[in-house]
Order: C-alpha cells, then structure tokens, then sequence
C-alpha cells in the first residue's frame, strides 16, 4: 500500500515534473521565437536595442548571441540608426535578402506561400494586417512569431492542465514548422548572414539558424529530415557549358 | 450485328473520311461544347478548378501606346493579361510586353515602401519609412520654397520646384500639382523621343501626328519607322498594316539605314545615308510637282501656298541631288514618286529615323508634304489626322505659375514646344536657373539621355540638386541617387484616364486598379493629394482646392461622369465595367474588322477638316478676307464653298506649308534639306545610330524576366565592308569611340545596315533596375534568396546583359523642334586594345560640356544657324530677341 502510494506519489511527482518541463519548454519556444520574430520582422527599435543592452545582455550571450563591445558602447540612437539601414539594405529594399517564403519559393511577391500561410494564421484565430506598404503575411519575421505565439497558447494551456488543448497547439506549431517554415527557413538564414554586413544581424541569423534546425530534428523522422536538408540547400543551377559569345546577332 | 448493319473496316474509314471532310463545312458534333480557349477574349478559366476567373479591363503602359488590356484574376492575383476586344483600335490585342507586363507587378526587387536616403548619395544606404512619413517631409520640402518666395515676395522662386517626368499618363494630374505649387518647371522626355516631330507637323497641319488608314490603303511610303516592332502605335499600327499589305495588296517601301523587320517585310527597301529623308522627300516633292502630278485643287483650297510657289521651291531638290546625298538612285526615286502620285489611296508614315537629327523638323514637314500634294489628307486609305478624345479636368483647375521657367522653356528655342529636356542639367549648371526640389517620374535619365553620365554627374550634386525625390516603384540608374523614394504602383494598380490617337476611331479609356494595389503600396495620384494637403493644411495657401478629392475614384469621377454620352451611358462606372468607349462593335473573328450587329464594318469618319462647323459655335464669330473664321481672337475654321468648315488646326486653317513662325527666326519656312555635319564624315568614321526592338521600352522593361529572356545583349551592327576595313569579325570585341569617350562591346557584322553606319540597340546594358538587368544574380556568388522557381531563377541562362551606348552619344539639338539628334554622333570603330574588358565606358564630362555650348551654336541666336540659312529672307540684324515665354508650361 506504502508502495503503491509511494508509486503513485511518485508518479504524481513525475508528472508534475514533466508538465512543469514541457510548460517550461513551450514556454521558452515562445519567449525564444518572439524575440527572433521581433528581430525580423521589423527595424530595432531604441526601447528594444536597450533591452539587448540591458536585461537581455546576459541572456543572449548565454544562448551565443555574443556581440562586441561596440555594440554595447555605442550611444543608443546610433546604434538604431545604422540597424535601421541594415534592415532596410538586407530585408526592404531592392536587392535585399526577401525576407518571404513567396520569393523563394516562386521568385515572386505575394504567391501561394502568402496564402498557406495567412490560412494558417486564420485556422489558429489570427488575422494579418500590415504595418507598412510592402509587408506580407509570408514574411519570416511574422511566420516565427506566429510559431512563438502557438507555443505560448501551449504554454498557457499547459499551465491551467489543459492538457488536450495544449496538445492541439503543438500539433498546429509542429505541422506549422514542418511544413512552411522547415522547407526553406534555416536556409534562408544562412544565405542572409552570408550578406549581412552588420555583426548584430549575422550572428542573430546564424543562431536562428541552429535553433530552427534543432526545433525540426525533434519533430521529423529522418527521412524527412533528410528532404529539408536538401530543400535548404536548394541553390541557383550554374549551367556547365560556356554561355560566352557565341554569335552576335543578340536577336 | 445483323447483315443490314455490316459493314467493313475499309467502309468506316471511307465514310468517317467523308464525314470528316463534310463536317468543315456543315459543322458536324455538338453544337453545345466549345473549348474554353476559343472564346474570342473577354473570357479566361481556371484550368485547374474550371472556374471563370474575373476578368478586369484596363489600358496598358508596359510602353506608350496604350492598349485596351483585360487582366484576368485568381484569388486576388493577376494570373494572366490579354487584349481588350471591346477597344476598337487595339481590337483584343497585346504585344509582347504587354502581355508580360504583370511581372512588373510580383517583381520582388520592386520598391514596397517609401525609402529615405542614410548615406551618401547614390551609395545605396536607405530606411524604410511609411508614406505618411515620406509625403510629410516631401511637403515640407516643398513648403520651405513657398514661404521663401512669398517672404521675398518673388514669385520666380517657385520654380526651383522642378518635376520631371519620362512617361506621364495621369491625364493632368502633375499640371494640377505643379501650378497649385506656383511652379512652371515641368519637363517631359519628348525631346529625346519626337518632339521635332510633332513641331515639323503641329506647325503645319495642327496636331502631333498623323493616323494613317493602313488597312485600306494602296501604297505605303515609311520613311525610318519600325512599324511592326517599336514605333508609336506599334500594335494597332502593326495590325493595320498588316491588314493593309497583306489583305489590300498595298504596297509598302521603306526607307532605314538599318534592315529592321519592317524593311524586310517591305516590298521596297533602301538604305539611305543617315538623315537624308527629307532629300528624298523633296525630291518625291519635285517630281510629283514638276510633272503635273499633284492635287491642284486641295494644293489651293487647303494650303497657305501655290503650286508655282512649291515647283520653284522645289527645283533644287532633283533625284540626282537627292541620290548623291542619300545614296537611293534617282530612278527608284523619280518611279516611287510617279507610283505615289498615281495609286490611290496613298500614304507616308514617318518616325524616329527622320526627325531624331538636327533640323529634324524639316525632315517630317517634307514627308508630310508628300501627302498634301498628292491631296491624300483624310482620304479613307490615305494620310489622316489623329483622333482622340478628351475629359473634363475637374473644377477648380489652377492657373498656371506667374513667372515663366528657364528650363522648361529655354529662351532660344522658341519653336520648341515640347521643352529641351536634354538642355536641363548644363543650364542648372552654367547658373541659368536654380533647383530647389527636384522630382522624378517614370523617368530615367541617368541611362536614357544623351551623354547620360552627366546627368549623374548632375543629379548627384547636392549643390546644384539639395533635394531629390523619385516616385518609382524601380530602382533605376536615376532613383538610385534620389533622397527619398515613394513609389507609385505599377500600371495595373492604378487609376488613369487615357485616350490615344492610335486609330481611326477615336475613344477614351482608363486604367483602373485590377487588383489591390500590392502590399499596401499607394498610388502616385493619392501620393500626390496627400503632398499637397500637407503643404496647405488648412487651405490658406490656395492649393489645397484643387485636390479637394476624397478618393482617387472620385477624382476619376470627376472626369468621366458628365462626359456627354458617356454620361447617359453610365459615366465611369461604364468605364470601370468596359474600359473603353465607345463601343463601336465587335471585332469579327474572321477579318478583325470592327464590324456592327449586321456584320457590316464599321467605317471611321473621314474629311474631318471639311466637317462643317455648327451654327450655334458660329454665333459671335467673324470670317476675315481670306476666309478664315474667328471668335474670341481664336481661329475655328474657314470659309469655302460657301460653308464654314472647321479645317486645320493652324491660324489660318489651311494646311501651312509655309511656316511664318519658322521664318521669323530665321529658319527655312518652307521644307528643305540641310546637309548634317555627320553627312561630311571621314571615310575612318561611321553614323551611330541606335534603335529599339520589339519586346523592350528603352529603360523599363529589363527587369522583366519574359522579356530580357527574349532580348539582353546589344551588339553593335557593322556592314561586313566597314568590318573588313577596320579588321574586325563578327563576334569580336570592339571599341566603339565617339568625341566623348569609348564603349567596348562586340561586333554583329551583317549586311543588314548601312556601311557607313554602326547600329546599338537600346534597352540593354544597365547598372541599376534590379539584378535581372544587372544580370546580378549571375554574379553574385552567394544566391540569396533566389529561391527555387525553375523559370525565374534557374533559367537566366545568359551571361551578357548588353552595353549601353548613350554615354557615348553627343548632345545635339535639333534648333527648330528640339530634338536630340540621336543619329548625328560620328565614331571611329576599331578592334578592342589590349586590356579591355567588354562593358567598359569611358567617357568625359568636359567634352559634353562642350557639345553643349556646340549645339547653341545651332540655336537661331547662333553663329551656324545663320551660316546655313543665308537663303532665308529675314532681317539677320534683328531677330527677336531670346525672351521667356509662358507657353509650353
């Protein structure tokens, strides 16, 4: 009996535990991505950059976004203004780093992607309305943030026991990851900390990176994992054979 | 199966045989089913769901010839473009741009958001901000000018606010902003396109241009137009020609230096010397008069001369001088004049090739000549006058700026109507007039003008230019050095009223927004009313009146609602639902003629200068000793045959072969040829001329995939004799070197063009307008977001984006109609030297400087003016003197 209630009390505990540690979790998700969301879906702003500065300093440094004294040295508005014309030269203006599934996907604004995304949105209880001419719901700033936004449904779920509820959402931001962030993200990421020219954007791309790649190893078999290795690898085909003059005519 | 039912294979296949060949013509199977695709336009469907998608009208400006387009769109997108058949001079057709023209829209290196310069200029360095941010900074721009001349009381300060624009079909609305601003500093691009054109005819018979009735014409005379690939009205044009050739047995001759499709679809193709036209012109003139050849009757009822006056005038101009400048043989001309004369109907048609020269405007006033004499004018199949129609500017309008603006009319060109935009930057240069704020629309001239690299050097200047704006949704060679970007939609999401002379059957249409303007982006129109309430907040500055306008569809209303006709026939909400009107009748699916429920064609309107005027506009009017009727100081027509018609669009509403305006400051008043200094070149030399082709406008359509696919390299045309002579083979790498500097680019040695000319096609060769005119998506070795569509990104298979031949091309400026003489600059062509690279330019802004002063030397205040018209009976001691005039704002 001893036994059994200790197993029981035991159990009790365990489960406790792993609620505890799958609130913390989506909870962190949440936290993790809406920072990576709020990073890129819109310019830093001066009561932002002093969080990085301040609070999140540590935070961030733990988790590898270490960035050089300058950085930290630099007066606010300054620090704004040249991350403000990084944002626009690496994500808004033309031949920037487009920042939306459609583009990569299709070479084209505002194409299908846009609309599985907004549906997406839409079936969770959310709508999209841009901020600034030229914004689409398939930007990756806005796609992260509505991932980090299904984890603190989770979350919340999770906290009042919801278990059913929370499961719902991990289902939607699992599904969501897999199938519209998870084919073309992590690579995106690494071509645009290629062109970055600002510390701040590179490293915060190369670690949304990881943290992109480490989220879709934990919800893919590897089978499937392999097919988006292979669709962030997915590059311009360089044609083999020597396109150099061959008659003038131009016609 | 029974024995009355047997039958054998050999039966079946005979009888299936003869049924199939009896089925062509009864029409055998149902009579129900039709495949989707054989709807003659107006129709499009889904093929993945089947369903019909929305099809919206529209009017296309992928170039300017303003086709009546139908777009058809899928959950919000456009997912195809087509003509629209409702629109009777473009009859359901698109050309190649067009039909490529919503790339445009989904181009991802589009401008989304107004952008503000953070570096320097020209360095690239933007932040994003929205457009109430952008149009409030611009209006504060423009504020600062205002309070500063009204603080010193001079209203001339209002001109430092300049708007320059290459393409503007917003039907007034910068005339609205400009004037409600104060300013008359507005400049077109037309003096790099036709202007001398338009001043070679305005001043002869009223309007710009004329609308030849090639369906049913017999004898086509083209003189330097590429009528089937990139002239003025290129589609319709294109059509009817076709229809004229083809189906009327026309006969068609053209004259190029250049063997372009048209003159290889010619019967008749010469190749003369460059800027020669108007010899042979004059010389078709001479003939035709000297043999009695001519219309007496329309020669004195409809002209200000007699044909005694035009034989004499014309005895110098024989065949054989004719051929010793162009290089046609006298006898080909003498028998083209004879055949001219004697096929009725007949027509010329003219364009670039002509009028792009210095004393380009008396190249198109001989070629039209042609046409008077022969009393071809407004004949059904002849030489017609074009036909437009215009709207109501909504109420108030504003007055014009008090003090008029240097640069938009340059004091010594005063026959120049269409502005000298060439001249714009050496005048803010030399201190002949200031610039405040300077704004770009759909213009480009950083690439597309004449010694183009000075207007870099120009508008990256902050002293000469403290404020650049550009409203383009591209980042072109030009708004790459502006300080703030707010950029218009594209065509297809915006409102425009339009009507174009593009044939014979006149009629308006519009440009509507097919779809929600992409991401949030705001047209130029709204851009524009927002600006102005921002300078004028409360109304006190007079401005805000004019732009009193709630919505874009309401300033749209204002246009098309009291329209007589339309009116009745639903104002603009017919507008939005048909995209044209009228509606003459539907094209015919076998012939493509307009045609009524009957089936019978419907015949434009002819005679136009006879139509009679009506009694009520005769009341107040009084008719002079020559016949000519005016009221209100205005002439509105002319007295003959007993009836007041309404005639020519000229003082004397006769057609004016004599030009008194042209006299008055010295030039010729009557056509003539002046020998160009190109024309006296050394044997080491060659004409540059340069030409479009048929899937680009000069600057905008690069960036389109479909069509730089078609067209992206440039190489220069050489003659094999002249390639031989200078050792050069196709294919090779060449220096192409004028005055100004050099081009290194390739030879394409064809006999198709002149040996003594070297022909580059526009279009080709950018450094800006996005990375597939950049062919920057081939070089960069890092491929971001290319993304993996197989069509956009993978197959841009080319690796040569073309050389852009404009920095080497010398400023020259037709005196009369102010032109830039594109086909004047004389080069030297040799094998490229040892270390160049295809694509390097070098070129000097020293020496354009000095083309500048060169070319004024050709202005009627000049020193070579009056050396080449001694023969001109003015008194030479005093011509008017330069003044700043009003017209032309």
């Amino acid at each position: 009996m001893m036994q059994s209630t200790t197993t029981f009390v035991s159990k009790t505990i365990r489960q406790g535990d792993l609620l505890a540690g799958r609130v913390a979790e989506a909870s962190a998700l949440a936290g993790v991505f809406g920072f990576f969301s709020r990073c890129l879906e819109e310019e830093v702003d001066l009561a932002f950059a002093e969080r990085i500065r301040g609070e999140l300093r540590q935070p961030l440094k733990a988790f590898g976004l270490i960035f050089d004294e300058e950085f930290y040295a630099v007066p606010a508005e300054s620090l704004v203004e040249t991350l403000d014309e990084e944002y626009t030269g690496l994500f808004v203006a033309p031949g920037s780093v487009s920042p939306y599934a459609s583009v990569f996907e299709t070479g084209c604004m505002f194409k299908e992607p846009a609309d599985r995304a907004l549906t997406a949105y839409r079936q969770a209880g959310w709508d999209y309305k841009r901020r600034l001419s030229g914004e689409f719901p398939d930007h990756i700033g806005t796609m992260l943030g509505f991932y980090a936004i299904l984890a603190e449904a989770e979350s919340e779920s999770l906290t009042v026991a919801d278990i059913s509820r929370a499961d719902g959402y991990k289902t939607q931001r699992n599904r969501f990851l897999d199938e519209q962030l998870g084919p073309w993200g992590p690579g995106w990421c690494r071509r645009a900390a290629e062109a970055a020219l600002h510390p701040f954007y590179e490293k915060l791309l190369q670690i949304l990176e990881q943290a992109l790649w480490a989220e879709l190893v934990q919800i893919v078999d590897r089978r499937r994992l392999r097919e988006l290795v292979e669709l962030n690898q997915r590059r311009p085909k360089h044609l083999d054979y020597d396109a150099d003059f061959r008659k003038a005519s131009g016609l | 199966m029974s024995e009355s039912c047997k039958y054998s294979r050999r039966d079946f296949i005979k009888l299936g045989s003869a049924l199939g060949a009896a089925s062509g013509a009864v029409g055998f199977g149902s009579r129900r089913l039709m495949a989707m695709e054989e709807a003659l336009g107006d129709k499009d469907f889904s093929p993945m769901t089947g369903e019909e998608r929305q099809a919206v009208p529209y009017t296309c400006l992928a170039c300017n010839i303003q086709d009546g387009g139908m777009a058809y769109i899928e959950k919000g997108r456009i997912v195809k473009l087509e003509g629209n058949m409702d629109h009777p001079n473009t009859r359901g057709k698109l050309c190649a741009k067009g039909n490529a023209g919503f790339l445009h829209v989904y181009d991802p290196d589009r401008i989304m958001t107004p952008l503000l310069r953070t570096g320097k200029r020209g360095e690239g360095k933007w932040k994003r901000i929205s457009y109430d941010e952008a149009t409030t900074l611009l209006a504060k721009k423009l504020r600062e000018v205002i309070d500063r001349s009204q603080a010193t009381q001079d209203p001339g300060i209002l001109n430092e606010i300049v708007f320059k624009w290459g393409r503007d079909r917003n039907g007034g609305t910068v005339g609205r902003f400009m004037h409600a601003l104060g300013s008359n500093t507005m400049l077109n691009h037309t003096n790099i396109c036709e202007s001398s054109k338009k001043v070679g005819l305005e001043s002869s018979w009223g309007p710009d241009i004329e609308s030849c009735d090639w369906a049913n014409t017999k004898y086509i005379l083209n003189f330097g137009s590429n009528i089937l690939e990139s002239a003025y009205f290129m589609n319709p044009n294109a059509q009817r020609l076709v229809d004229g050739v083809v189906g009327n047995k026309a006969k068609l001759v053209s004259f190029d230096v250049r063997m372009s499709n048209t003159a290889g679809f010619s019967d008749e193709a010469y190749f003369p010397y460059p800027g020669t036209d108007s010899a042979i012109a004059l010389a078709i003139c001479h003939v035709i008069m000297k043999e009695g050849l001519y219309d007496a009757d329309f020669i004195r009822d409809w002209t200000n001369v007699t044909a005694e006056q035009l034989i004499e005038h014309l005895k110098p101009y024989t065949p054989e001088f004719a051929e010793d400048e162009s290089g046609v043989p006298a006898k080909d001309i003498r028998r083209i004049a004879h055949e001219f004369a004697s096929t009725k109907p007949a027509t010329t048609f003219s364009y670039r090739g002509p009028c792009k020269h210095l004393w380009g405007a008396y190249q198109e006033a001989a070629i039209h000549m042609i046409n008077v004499i022969t009393g071809n004018v407004e004949k059904k199949g002849g030489y017609c006058l074009p036909r437009g129609m215009g709207w109501p500017q909504p109420e108030p309008t504003p007055a014009k700026g008090k003090t008029p603006s240097p640069i938009a009319a340059p004091p010594l060109y005063p026959l120049a109507s269409h502005h000298v935009s060439t001249h714009a930057p050496y005048m803010v240069m030399n201190g002949e007039a200031k610039v405040s704020v300077w704004m770009s629309y759909y213009d480009n001239p950083v690439y597309t003008y004449p010694s183009s690299h000075v207007w870099e050097h120009f508008l990256k200047d902050e002293a000469l230019v403290p404020f650049l704006v550009s409203f383009s949704p591209y980042m072109s060679e030009t708004t790459e050095l502006a300080d703030l970007i707010i950029p218009d939609v594209t065509y297809l999401e915006r409102h425009d009223p339009e009507s174009m002379p593009s044939g014979l059957y006149p009629c308006l249409s519009i440009r509507q927004p097919v779809i929600e303007p992409l991401g949030g982006t705001q047209e130029f129109r709204q851009s524009l009313i927002d600006v102005i309430h921002k300078v004028d907040p409360d109304g006190s500055l007079g401005a805000k009146r004019y732009f009193a306008f709630d919505t874009v569809e309401d300033w749209m209303k204002a246009h098309f609602d009291n329209i007589p006709g339309l009116k009745e026939d639903g104002g603009w909400e017919f507008m939005k639902k048909k995209g044209v009107w009228p509606i003459y009748g539907e094209v015919d699916k076998r012939t493509a003629k307009i045609v009524d429920r009957n089936g019978n064609e419907v015949d434009p309107d002819y005679g136009l200068y006879s139509k009679e005027i009506a009694d009520a506009d005769m009341q107040g009017a009084e008719i002079d000793e020559n016949g000519t009727i005016t009221k209100d100081g205005h002439a509105i027509g002319i007295r003959m045959d007993s009836k007041n018609r309404v005639g020519f669009g000229t003082p004397s509403r006769r057609i004016e072969l004599y030009k008194e305006s042209y006299r008055k400051y010295g030039f010729n008043p009557l056509p003539v040829y002046k020998r160009l200094p190109s024309r006296d070149k050394q044997p080491s030399e060659l004409v540059l001329t340069t030409f479009k082709v048929n899937v680009h406008t000069q600057s905008r359509t690069a960036s389109v995939k479909y069509l730089a696919e078609l067209y992206h390299k440039n190489p220069a045309w050489v003659n094999p004799k002249s390639a031989a002579a200078r050792g050069i083979r196709d294919g090779d790498l060449i220096r192409v070197s004028s005055s100004l500097g050099y081009i290194v680019t390739r030879a394409h040695v064809t006999e198709g063009v002149h040996p003594d000319v070297v022909a580059i096609s526009t279009a080709c060769g950018h450094s800006a307008y996005g990375r597939l005119a950049q062919l920057k998506n081939k070089l960069q070795p890092a491929e971001w977001a290319q993304g993996g569509d197989p069509d956009i990104a993978n197959n841009v298979w080319w690796n040569d984006k073309g050389v852009h031949p404009n920095p080497i091309i010398r400023l020259a400026v037709d005196p009369i109609g102010g032109s830039q003489g594109w086909y004047d600059t004389l080069v030297k062509v040799s094998k490229a030297q040892p270390g160049d690279k295809y694509g390097d330019t070098k070129v000097s802004i020293e020496a354009a400087l000095e083309d500048y002063q060169e070319t004024l030397r050709y202005a009627y205040t000049g020193d070579i003016h009056r050396k080449k018209h001694k023969e001109v009976d003015v008194d030479w001691d005093n011509l008017p003197e330069p003044v700043l005039q009003m017209s032309g704002h």
